[in-house]
This record gives structure tokens, C-alpha cells and sequence, in this order.
């Protein structure tokens, strides 16, 4: 190891510059500490505005005018999580995925150029919550694009061949998750946190067998079933006056008429399964790394103690000065990176630890996120911690929201969470009301770390014998479902 | 239909500054681009502008490690830096009231960095970044293609010939003398730009600026890139490179050398891109997934870059079973379609290039970076505003002509991915 210019304890000055570089160094640092604020500056989050149509479908216009541009969300109040288990399993996600294949009136390419034409590309997503179809254009273009949107929500014609090709792209993407180490170790974590048969026990894309037979006959029926004008919110975001938008959306989606098409789904409930206090190994041959997974079944989006949860996150690992980053990350080397979420959903989602460690220290990076895992949820987090997070959570929400994409995303959250209006405007106060011992209680009552279950994605052989020296918990090999 | 408006200045010590107003949002986004990236590694020193970025977090003399994190996390802001080939960006968004704090705080790393360096600070960091390299390449299907590509497209010596990740060995052998030395070379006002975006008062910022950042004294001339930066502007020739892997999927990935960004020809580079796998009507996912059903997904890329050449990028990703050959066929067939070029299909690509850029001016962070960029690369920053007209201003024949010179046989590198037997 060569020493530093100037010796000593390499701590050294920019003076010392060796000839032919940097000349001579900065004056004074005035001053030497951080700076304090100037005069703060009001957030307001935009005034949404909403109205039903006559036949029930809801329409939420929230202006923003610095850019001309608009978003359209038309958001489809079911995913995922309302599929009969079993048989049903990725059929949400296929159905929203072949909106793609074109309306009654027209192929799939012909929507594709009309769509492209004017600038908006069309984003399909199915979560476990809602499916979301929408785009963004420039704002003079609303019109044109919403009658597209429209036409491939209220008209899909799901043909065969193109419900085939999605079903053989959703299959090749099973299989891309089953040897992408991340999600095969998310998707690992959720099989032993729920109970099979229940919502979240397994990918939300479905599985091998579940695909097997649905076919264009199915989706049709899926879709028939779920979407219709009662179940769907279309949120306008941009650069738009909100009595003009919602008289552009009534003259898109006015016709759509009920027939069926507002089945809720999700009669069944979430249920934990018995993987907790356990180390699931998952052999990837080859693996440098292990991906690990911690964690247990959440909170439902809706739990009155939702933002202390939120702080006890961000504590733990919700931001780069979190416990789990400053411990495994910058003291430890263990990991780029280490982090902690909730998945609040509109049923208890996971909460999962995760992180990715070279092999050699798969076992000692267990024991240290479990460690600040119990740590914090025995004792809680100190005001200071309550505080950042606190301040955190409060300055970083206009940040999320300098896009017309992220406004319309969290209008929607208020259809699909069935939200308070007001909850926005009054997240900053709701915020400063969470307290150290309300953060404690919260986590005592949702969480409980000798309930956790551990899954490591990576090199069996060599990681078995350290995990089960930890003591933690007996280890057990899993194996990953066919795909 | 872009209007973003530019105050330029220059510091006394070479530091290049702009101020744009926009009070629509209670936000600033903070943004330095030095002008030094992977380009700027000789031999043995391949990843140490990344690693070096790691260690710009690490403190300074007024500031303990974690400190920088901590403090623009508890008034909400949002924090970050990237390493590129040709450039490091450092970059804060935050609410409005604490633009002195981003300021400071990135003045006290550009001033006084290497005080707070300690040997064990760069082992730590050593251990991150390898498991940063681990987690995004060694331990991912597909994970060394970057590195393959690149070997194909630039000689041994260009300073492109090497991935900005960088090689175990060499990230593991650098020294704190190193790091004192990328510091005093390169991380000196004369080498930076600093872009200010939002809610601001423009006196006050520069004053605010000029406070923080006027002491930093200039460094010396920045030296010339290692190796030779020389390049023809094509191949010359295919040449590839198959492997067999533990991947999911058959995947073929092309590279073409294209033109640098400082080249007018960038433009219509871009616009081909989109053109050719932009969007569900583009070529290659109407061909190659709609209606032949050989790929699952097509992406095209052109990955800006200053030195001699660009690098357009497609890659297509088959089902299981597909043969790699097959896929190449289906795809370099589709690029010799590119001869005739329709007037509806260049409207859509405009039309997409201009929904998109506007898309990304958005956020203030992205928009303090593109105004770096424009200014880095073009002494420009303003040129922001009239990009789209650019775009506008390229026609179907010189897509056509851009396919013939660039797409040709004679200018592409080939990798092919196939799943092993078994996996």
C-alpha cells in the first residue's frame, strides 16, 4: 500500500499539489458550516377537480401549466388482486396487455399509429390494485388522444392471435423472472410470506400453468366482466382548464354503456403463510452474489396508521441515511445498496428487506439487517430520526410531483384507495403529527421480526453452513416453480 | 413551443454558471457536470471516474462522511451523480428556501475534498462499488454485454473501448494517491459547470454562487485523453461475438458506430432510432413482434457520445427456443427496409421526439442537466431551446441516407446471446 503525499494519518491538504496540476488551493471557507434557509416558499397540491358522468363513470381534472403538455389516465379499478386464485392468475395482466391488440373498429397497428401520430405512446399497466391505460401528449392534441383511449378501453376486440402472442410474451417474461436473481428472490419472499391460494402468494404475472388456457374466449369474458363505465376513473392531468376537460372526456367515454363490467373483484383475503422465522435458500448456480429478502405480510394502503409506518420505513430503509444503507452499505461494504418498503396495497402487502451481497458475506449481512430490523422495532426510532424523516417526507412530496405523469398517478390513488379528497392537502400536517412513540406502537402492532421469513438467492453450497451458524432459524432449501 | 429561460456567467476561477427562473414549482434542482468521465482512465485505471464519484460522497473538510446525505434528506431533497463516459454529473433537487445549502455543500466537495480522505473511506468504498458491479453485471443475464460491445466497436486505446464500470482488478488497485490526483486534475472549477434551475432569484443565486465557489482558486490545463481518440466513422467490417450463457431468453444485441453529438448527422440519428424501435408502430416491433412473433421486445437506443463516434444500439430478445440466427436475420433485415422511409412515419417520430423531450424538461433536476449538457458540449446552454427544431429539420431522405452510411453491413457489431442448454 503506497502512503499519501504528506504522510501521517492520509489526511492531507489540497497544498501539497504536485507540480503541473492544480495551482494553489481555496481561500477561507466562509462559512464553515451549512448554510440555514432563506424565506420558505408554500406548496399547494393542485385543486383536483372531479365529477361523475351519467353513467357513473368519474372524471378528476388536475391542472398544471408550465409545459404544454397532458396526461390521460384511464384507470380500471381492479388488477390482480381480484382474480380467482388459481385458474384466474395473470389474466388481469393480460387482459390490460392485450388492450394492445387493437378495437372492433380497427387493428392494433392502425390504434398504434393514430396513437404515435399524435405523439402519445400508449402505456399499459396492471398492478395488483388497477389497471392503468395512458398516455401523454401536447395539450392541443387531448381530444384526439382521449377518443383513442376511449375506443380501446369500451372496444377491445381481443383477438386470438393477438391474446397468443401476449400470452407467449407474458411466459417468456415468467421465465425472465425466474433467473433475473431480484425477482426471483421477490417472488420467492411473497410464496413463503402467503398462504397459496391467497392474494400476493404468487406473481402477479401469473404462473406456467395458469396461462395454460387462457385464451381469447377468457379474456373477453375477464374483461366483459370487469370493465365498464361504474369501476373506471379517467384523471386529466396538464395543461387544461377542468370544465373543458371533463366536457372533452364525457364526449369520449359519455356512450360507454354499463353491461355488466363492474364486478369487483378481491373476495379473497390475504392470508400469512408459514414461512416465518425461517432461511429459505434458493440455489442460483453460478451466482457472485446473494439477493436476500426479509420480511413478512404489511399493512393495507388504508391503515389508519399508514404515515407512521411510512417514518418507520424510512428510518430503517427508506433513504440513503437509513439504518440499513449507513450500517450494511457505509460501514459494512457489504452491498451497494440496502433498503426497506411497504408495499401498501389495497390489502396487506409485504413489507421486504432487500438486498444484494458478494457471497462471502451472506451470513453476516443477514445478521446485520435482522439486527437493525429488531433494533429499531424494540426500541424505536429516536426523535432526531422521527424528525429527518419527517422533514424528508414533507419537502420530497412536491418532488414527486413535477410531472404531469406523477400528478395523474397520485390523483388516481385517491379512486383506487378510496382516499379522503382531501388527503393530499393535508399530508404535511397529518406528517407533522407522528411521533416517536406512535411510529413504535405502529410497527409493534404490524410487524414482528421473529415472524419474518429470510430468502437468499445465490450459491447454496457455499452460503448454507454460515446461514445456519447464525442460528437464527433452521435453513431450508426452496425450489423455484417451473416457467 | 421550448422557451427555458438562460442566464449565463463566468466565474473569475473559469467555473461556468447558469440560472434559469422558473417559479411554477417551490423547487431548485442543483446541477454540476464535470467534465471528466471513464474517457479520461489511462491503462490499470479503468472504473476510477465512477469509483472517484463514490468518494465525492464521503466528505469533505467541513463535511463528515454521511453528512452530505443527511442534510439534504432532512429538508427533503432528492440526491445524486452519475458517471459517464464523457462526463460525472452531481446533482440535488430540493425545496427553494435551501439552495445555499446544495451550493455549499457542493463547493466544499469541489474545494476541499481530499482533507476528509482516509484510506479506510476508500476501501469502503472499493467493497461498494465492486458489489455495485457484482448486482448490475456479473450477477445479471446479459450483464457483460456492455463491456463485449464496446470491445467490438472501439479499438484497444479509444477511450470508448472500456465499460464506465471498469474492471475488478483495476477498481480494487486504486490508491488515495489516485484519488488526490483525479481531484487536483480534474474537479476544478475550469473543468465544471453549474446549473441552477427553479425557484430563484437570479441576483441573489449568483451572489450565492459567486460566495461559495469564487474562493475555489482554477486548476491547471486538463491533460489529453489517454490512449487515441482517432476513429473512422464506420467499422469497416461486421464483427461478432456469440455466447452461450445462462440467460433466459435468445437475445441479439447490434451496435453501429454513429455520429458524435457534436455532429449535425446526431439528429438524424435520433430521429432514425425512433423510427426504427420508438413506439408499437415503429418498424421493428411492428415486424419483429406483431406480426412475425420472432422477438418479445425490441429496444433501439443511440447512446450519445462526443469523441469520434455515437453508439446506435438495437437489441431484440426471442422466445424460448427461437434461434439466435433468427433473429439477427429478422432484425438486419428490417434495417435494409430503411432505404424508403414515408413521409407518415417521419411525422411520427417528430411527433414522438416532441411529446418526449417535453416529457423530460419537466422535473427542474432534468432540466439543470440538460442545460449542463448543452452548455458542456456546445458552450450553448440556450441550444435547448431550439433542439426540437433540429429534429424537425430532418427529412426522410437523409434518414434514408443516414440508413446506407451507418446501417450497412460494413458498420455493425453483433452479439448473440444463447440460453445454455439446461438453464
Amino acid at each position: 500500500m503506497r502512503t499519501a503525499p504528506g504522510g501521517g494519518e492520509l489526511s492531507w491538504g489540497i497544498r501539497g499539489a504536485p507540480a503541473g496540476t492544480a495551482g494553489p488551493g481555496p481561500g477561507v471557507r466562509d462559512p464553515s458550516t451549512p448554510p440555514g434557509p432563506g424565506p420558505g416558499r408554500p406548496f399547494q397540491f393542485p385543486e383536483i377537480v372531479s365529477a361523475p358522468l351519467p353513467n357513473g363513470l368519474r372524471v378528476a381534472v388536475a391542472p398544471m401549466g408550465r409545459f404544454p403538455l397532458v396526461t390521460v389516465a384511464v384507470v380500471l379499478l381492479d388488477g390482480g388482486e381480484g382474480e380467482v386464485e388459481g385458474g384466474e392468475a395473470g389474466l388481469a395482466v393480460l387482459a390490460g396487455r392485450a388492450l394492445e391488440g387493437g378495437s372492433t373498429r380497427r387493428s392494433g397497428q392502425e390504434l398504434a399509429r393514430a396513437l404515435e401520430g399524435l405523439g402519445a405512446s400508449l402505456a399499459l399497466h396492471t398492478g395488483w390494485d388497477a389497471v392503468t391505460v395512458s398516455a401523454t401528449a401536447l395539450a392541443p392534441r387531448l381530444p384526439a388522444m382521449l377518443a383513442l383511449l376511449a375506443e380501446v378501453v369500451m372496444e377491445p376486440a381481443f383477438p386470438e392471435p393477438e391474446v397468443e402472442r401476449l400470452r407467449n410474451q407474458q411466459r417468456a417474461a415468467l421465465r425472465q423472472r425466474r433467473m433475473e436473481p431480484g425477482t426471483l428472490a421477490d417472488d420467492m419472499a411473497c410464496r413463503v410470506i402467503y398462504a397459496p391460494g391467497t392474494p400476493y402468494h404468487r406473481p402477479l404475472i401469473g404462473t406456467a400453468s395458469s396461462l395454460e388456457g387462457a385464451d381469447s374466449a377468457r379474456v373477453r369474458a375477464f374483461a366483459g366482466r370487469r370493465y365498464g363505465p361504474r369501476r373506471t376513473v379517467v384523471v386529466v392531468a396538464g395543461d387544461v382548464g377542468p370544465e373543458e376537460a371533463i366536457r372533452q372526456v364525457e364526449g369520449a367515454f359519455g356512450t360507454w354503456e354499463n353491461r355488466g363490467g363492474d364486478a369487483a373483484g378481491g373476495g379473497i383475503p390475504v392470508a400469512r403463510g408459514t414461512g416465518g422465522g425461517r432461511i429459505w435458500l434458493v440455489h442460483r448456480p453460478e451466482a457472485v452474489q446473494s439477493e436476500i429478502r426479509i420480511g413478512q405480510m404489511g399493512a393495507p394502503r388504508n391503515h389508519p396508521r399508514h404515515l407512521d409506518l411510512e417514518v418507520f420505513n424510512t428510518v430503517l430503509g427508506g433513504i440513503f441515511t437509513s439504518r440499513l444503507m449507513l450500517n450494511l452499505r457505509e460501514k459494512q461494504g457489504f452491498t451497494y445498496g440496502a433498503r426497506s418498503r411497504f408495499s401498501f396495497r389495497r390489502k396487506a402487502g409485504p413489507f421486504l428487506v432487500s438486498t444484494a451481497v458478494t457471497t462471502d458475506v451472506t451470513a453476516p449481512a443477514v445478521r446485520e439487517a435482522l439486527g437493525e430490523i429488531r433494533g429499531l422495532w424494540q426500541e424505536g426510532p429516536t426523535p432526531g430520526e422521527v424528525g429527518q424523516a419527517r422533514d424528508f417526507l414533507t419537502g420530497v412530496f412536491p418532488l414527486r410531483l413535477e410531472t404531469t405523469a406523477q400528478l395523474a398517478a397520485r390523483v388516481s390513488e385517491l379512486f383506487v384507495y378510496d382516499l379522503p379528497d382531501d388527503f393530499f392537502r393535508t399530508y404535511r400536517d397529518r406528517l407533522a403529527e407522528v411521533s416517536p412513540r406512535g411510529v413504535q406502537e405502529a410497527a409493534g402492532a404490524v410487524l414482528n421480526p421473529e415472524e419474518m421469513a429470510v430468502v437468499v438467492v445465490g450459491s447454496a453450497p457455499e452460503v448454507r453452513g454460515p446461514l445456519e451458524d447464525l442460528g437464527w432459524g433452521p435453513v431450508e432449501v426452496l425450489e423455484p416453480p417451473d416457467a | 413551443m421550448v422557451n427555458v429561460p438562460v442566464e449565463r456567467h463566468r466565474l473569475a476561477n473559469g467555473l461556468r454558471v447558469n440560472l434559469s427562473v422558473d417559479r411554477s414549482v417551490p423547487l431548485v434542482g442543483v446541477n454540476l457536470w464535470y467534465a471528466v468521465g471513464s474517457r479520461n482512465e489511462g491503462p490499470g485505471r479503468t472504473g476510477f471516474a465512477h469509483l472517484f464519484e463514490h468518494m465525492m460522497f464521503q466528505g469533505s473538510a467541513h463535511v463528515p462522511k454521511n453528512r452530505h446525505f443527511e442534510l439534504i434528506e432532512s429538508v427533503g431533497g432528492s440526491l445524486n451523480a452519475s458517471t459517464w463516459f464523457d462526463r460525472t454529473n452531481y446533482y440535488e433537487t430540493l425545496p427553494a428556501q435551501h439552495l445555499d445549502l446544495a451550493l455549499w455543500l457542493e463547493s466544499d466537495r469541489m474545494g476541499w475534498m481530499l482533507e476528509a480522505m482516509t484510506e479506510e473511506k476508500l476501501r469502503n468504498q472499493q467493497q461498494v462499488v465492486l458489489n455495485e458491479r457484482q448486482q448490475r453485471y456479473e450477477n445479471q443475464p446479459y450483464g457483460d454485454w456492455d463491456e463485449r460491445m464496446l470491445a467490438m466497436l472501439f479499438p484497444p486505446g479509444h477511450p470508448y473501448h472500456h465499460p464506465v464500470i471498469g474492471s475488478r482488478e483495476d477498481i480494487a488497485a486504486a490508491t488515495l494517491d489516485d484519488v488526490a490526483e483525479f481531484f487536483r486534475t480534474f474537479y476544478v472549477p475550469n473543468n465544471a459547470v453549474l446549473t441552477v434551475v427553479g425557484d430563484l432569484e437570479p441576483d441573489r443565486a449568483l451572489a450565492s454562487v459567486e460566495k461559495y465557489f469564487g474562493v475555489l482558486s482554477p486548476g491547471g490545463p486538463i491533460p489529453p485523453f489517454p490512449g487515441n481518440p482517432d476513429l473512422s466513422p464506420t467499422l469497416g467490417r461486421t464483427v461478432r461475438d456469440e455466447v452461450e450463457a445462462r440467460v433466459p431468453l435468445p437475445r441479439v444485441y447490434v451496435g453501429f458506430r454513429a455520429p458524435s453529438l457534436k455532429d449535425p448527422a446526431f439528429h438524424v440519428g435520433e430521429v432514425t432510432a425512433l423510427i426504427l424501435g420508438t413506439g408499437r408502430a415503429s418498424r421493428l416491433y411492428r415486424s419483429l413482434v406483431w406480426e412475425r412473433k420472432v422477438a418479445k421486445d425490441v429496444s433501439v437506443h443511440l447512446l450519445p457520445l462526443e469523441l469520434g463516434a455515437s453508439v446506435l444500439l438495437c437489441w431484440i430478445t426471442g422466445y424460448p427456443g427461437t434461434s439466435p440466427t433468427d433473429l439477427e436475420t429478422a432484425l438486419l433485415g428490417e434495417l435494409e427496409g430503411l432505404a424508403m422511409v414515408s413521409a407518415e412515419e417521419l411525422a411520427r417520430a417528430v411527433a414522438l421526439a416532441e411529446s418526449h423531450f417535453l416529457r423530460e424538461l419537466q422535473p427542474v433536476g432534468e432540466r439543470a442537466d440538460l442545460l449542463s449538457m448543452f452548455d458542456q458540449i456546445f458552450q450553448d446552454p440556450a441550444r435547448l431551446n431550439s433542439e426540437l427544431d433540429r429534429i424537425r429539420s430532418v427529412s426522410e431522405r437523409q434518414v434514408e441516407a443516414f440508413a446506407r452510411r451507418y446501417l450497412g453491413p460494413d458498420n455493425r457489431a453483433i452479439l448473440a446471446y444463447r440460453p445454455r442448454e439446461g438453464s
